[in-house]
């Protein structure tokens, strides 16, 4: 048996365009201290946006805030997916339903086959979209051939989940997962963090591949090097758990020249975004 | 009537009833087994049996006890013998039988040693001191029965198989198994021993390895509620001999493992891999003793338990170190994963060093589930009591990944890793 779509029972068809995550004045504060301060944020299938920001402004807890991380806790705002409460879900449900987050720091998880993992999470997926669930050995055929699209190893099937993987590998494992599930919304949290000049072509590439009309992409970063490989429609600065500045791709490279110190220095209005 | 005089006219009326199956008075009988008469029956007051209730034991009616056995549900291709590789289970006689029923044939390299050599504690005198015998190893040896004597020589491994299958409430199954390793003999024993109704499996095995044998031991040992399991075994090892011993025990009511090694001259090496799941109301006691008589012995130990609803974990790990065992090597490491609010794990190392030129290391955690891990795996699309589980059996994989394929076969072993499909969402 191959991955042929069958067609998803489960989940409505997307149009380009559609607004796939919706975020409102959304407030969330971890052991006492509120982190987020009222982030407003839609994108829409079809589009890539890039979030930057100086280190502890917010991005990562946005990202697990929207994965239903249970240590963070929403004290205000909303967040939709395709009209869907998110934040009523559990973080299994989020990820059934096509949201995924490609984590900043991936877990080690020891004695967990990486396999076995990859295997029980895409059938959850795909059981949620009305798919047939792949046994071991067609599985097997189907990571294989999705493991060309970052170029790794097979054998990083057989170890444990993460466990001493390189910080590039561990990325590279990231957009694996990413492909395997095919979500409709991917966070990606410094996925080019930690990668090598080739290993971020081919990431930058992956991810390219796996952005479709029909997907959202965010992608949490501080280079420009990957927005050079993967162009955004928009570019957000978060500061201070708000989203600051929203402009183009060329807002990436003004920051890139000019530092973090100009946007606070500009006056602090939001650009409304189109 | 206290619980202590309630349990010694539980344990006199069990001798009644075993010296009588042996056809001998019972004073007499229970005398041919040294200290037999005069035993002191474990009280929690002791410090070995502090945390060990033994009533799932004295549940059992000695006026009812036999020793029928079930056939073992034996994996494809372990039951068919070879010329290295004989496997056998227990008969309602308490002989060892071939799965077929007939006498087993013999692998080259395995003997059967003659009856008159294979008296019972003859190894474990040598190991323990004496008067010290576990309860175990006391109640086996007044159960009339059989011993499995083999003797096994040259360097080729040879495979032994043992199976015991109870099946029937009240069943008493106790035997014995005396190993004898020539210099350089390599021997691979993988035990499967399964309750299904309350009953008690009480094996003793001695063991006694010559320069440069090695003796590798996988025992998996699944009961049920009200099963007890009362395991002991003696091993003896020379210099150059090498003992790895890996087990996994789990749904027992009572189970209490005492594994005695002593390295009578040090200079040998001994590996110690066990795993306990006490789930439901299980207590799950391990109590092990590591005796290093001369220098330059080598110890490495692992204890892995999970504690999940009421199940209890008990650790204890002796190490023995006097003045005559310089350099030696040895780590032992407890590890413990506490899954709910009413489980206990009780785990303390014993590290007992005289001598000064030595390396020995211990270590003891107990941890819950992370919930990094759990949110990773269900950031996937893991629901939560899935995660739970594939945390839970990537916790066991450190100590199974040291059983042989062979004992991974087992059905048993098989469901207790078991992974249920994805909850619904
Ligand atoms: N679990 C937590 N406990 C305590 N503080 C936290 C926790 N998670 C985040 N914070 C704090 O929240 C702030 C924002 O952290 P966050 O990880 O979201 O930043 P970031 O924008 O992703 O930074 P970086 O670019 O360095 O990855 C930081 O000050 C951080 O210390
Ligand atoms: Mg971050």
């Amino acid at each position: 048996m191959t991955s042929t779509e069958t067609t998803p029972v489960c989940e409505t068809p997307v149009q380009t365009g559609d607004v796939l995550l919706s975020i409102e004045n959304l407030h969330a504060r971890v052991e006492g201290k509120e982190i987020l301060r009222g982030v407003s944020l839609r994108i829409r299938a079809g589009e890539i946006h890039a979030l930057m920001g100086r280190n502890g402004s917010g991005k990562s807890t946005l990202s697990k805030v929207i994965a239903g991380h249970p240590a963070y806790t929403v004290t205000a705002g909303a967040i939709h997916y395709r009209d869907q409460d998110l934040l009523a879900l559990s973080p299994e449900d989020r990820a059934r339903a096509g949201v995924f987050l490609g984590f900043q720091y991936p877990v080690e998880i020891p004695g967990v086959s990486n396999l076995e993992f990859l295997r029980v999470s895409c059938n959850a997926r795909r059981q949620h979209r009305g798919q047939e669930e792949l046994d071991t050995f067609a599985f097997e055929d189907h990571v294989r051939d999705t493991m060309a699209i970052v170029q790794m190893d097979p054998a990083f099937l057989e170890r444990s989940v993460n466990e001493g993987f390189s910080g590039g590998e561990k990325k590279r494992n990231e957009v694996l997962q990413m492909a395997l599930l095919e979500p409709l919304v991917a966070i990606l949290d410094e996925t080019d963090s930690g990668l090598d000049i080739d290993a971020l072509r081919i990431v930058a590439n992956g991810v390219k591949t796996l952005a479709l009309p029909t997907t959202a992409t965010l992608l949490i970063t501080h280079y420009q090097r990957l927005l050079d490989a993967i162009t955004p429609d928009f570019v957000h600065v978060m500061a201070e758990g708000r989203i600051l500045r929203t402009g183009d791709k060329d807002l990436a490279m003004a920051l890139e020249q000019r530092g973090y110190d100009w946007i606070d220095g500009a006056d602090g209005a939001d650009t409304p975004q189109p | 009537m206290s619980n202590a005089s309630q349990s010694r006219s539980w344990l006199e009326a069990l001798l009644q009833v075993l010296a009588q199956r042996s056809g001998q008075p019972a004073s007499q009988w229970a005398a041919q087994w040294a200290g037999a008469r005069d035993w002191r029956w474990p009280t929690r007051r002791s410090e070995a049996w502090r945390f060990t209730d033994l009533r799932c034991l004295t549940q059992l009616d000695p006026a009812r006890l036999h020793n029928r056995t079930a056939a073992p549900p034996w994996p494809d291709g372990l039951s068919q013998g070879s010329s290295r590789h004989v496997a056998l289970q227990l008969d309602g006689h308490g002989h060892w039988r071939a799965p077929q029923g007939e006498p087993p044939s013999w692998p080259h390299g395995l003997m059967p040693l003659p009856t008159e050599d294979v008296t019972p504690g003859q190894v474990a005198h040598t190991v323990i001191p004496s008067g010290t015998l576990p309860l175990g190893a006391q109640l086996n040896g007044v159960t009339p029965g059989p011993s499995l004597g083999l003797q096994v020589s040259g360097p080729d491994p040879v495979h032994l198989a043992l199976a015991i299958q109870a099946e029937q409430a009240q069943a008493w199954l106790a035997p014995r198994v005396l190993l004898v390793l020539q210099p350089d003999a390599r021997l691979c024993l993988s035990w499967h021993v399964a309750a299904t109704a309350q009953a008690a499996v009480l094996p003793m095995v001695e063991a006694r390895l010559a320069p440069g044998a090695q003796l590798e031991e996988a025992a998996v040992a699944q009961g049920c509620p009200g099963a007890t399991f009362l395991g002991s075994s003696f091993v003896r090892q020379s210099p150059r001999s090498v003992y790895r011993r890996a087990n996994v025990t789990w749904g027992w009511g009572l189970s209490r493992d005492e594994p005695f090694i002593r390295q009578s001259q040090g200079q040998a090496e001994t590996h110690l891999h066990g795993l306990a799941v006490a789930r439901g109301q299980s207590l799950v006691d391990t109590h092990s003793t590591v005796y290093f008589d001369g220098p330059a012995g080598q110890l490495r130990q692992r204890h892995q338990a999970l504690a999940d609803d009421q199940g209890h974990s008990v650790f204890n790990g002796r190490v023995v170190v006097p003045r005559a065992a310089q350099q030696t090597d040895a780590s032992q490491l407890s590890r413990n994963l506490l899954l709910s609010t009413k489980a206990r794990i009780d785990t303390k190392p014993q590290l007992e060093i005289v001598a000064d030129d030595v390396q020995c290391t211990h270590g003891a955690t107990v941890s819950c589930l992370q919930d990094d891990e759990l949110f990773y795996l269900q950031s996937r699309g893991i629901g939560r009591e899935q995660a739970s589980r594939l945390l839970q059996r990537g916790f066991c994989e450190e100590i199974l990944q040291r059983l042989p394929r062979a004992a991974l076969a087992w059905s048993s072993l098989q469901r207790l890793l078991e992974i249920p499909v994805p909850d619904q969402p």
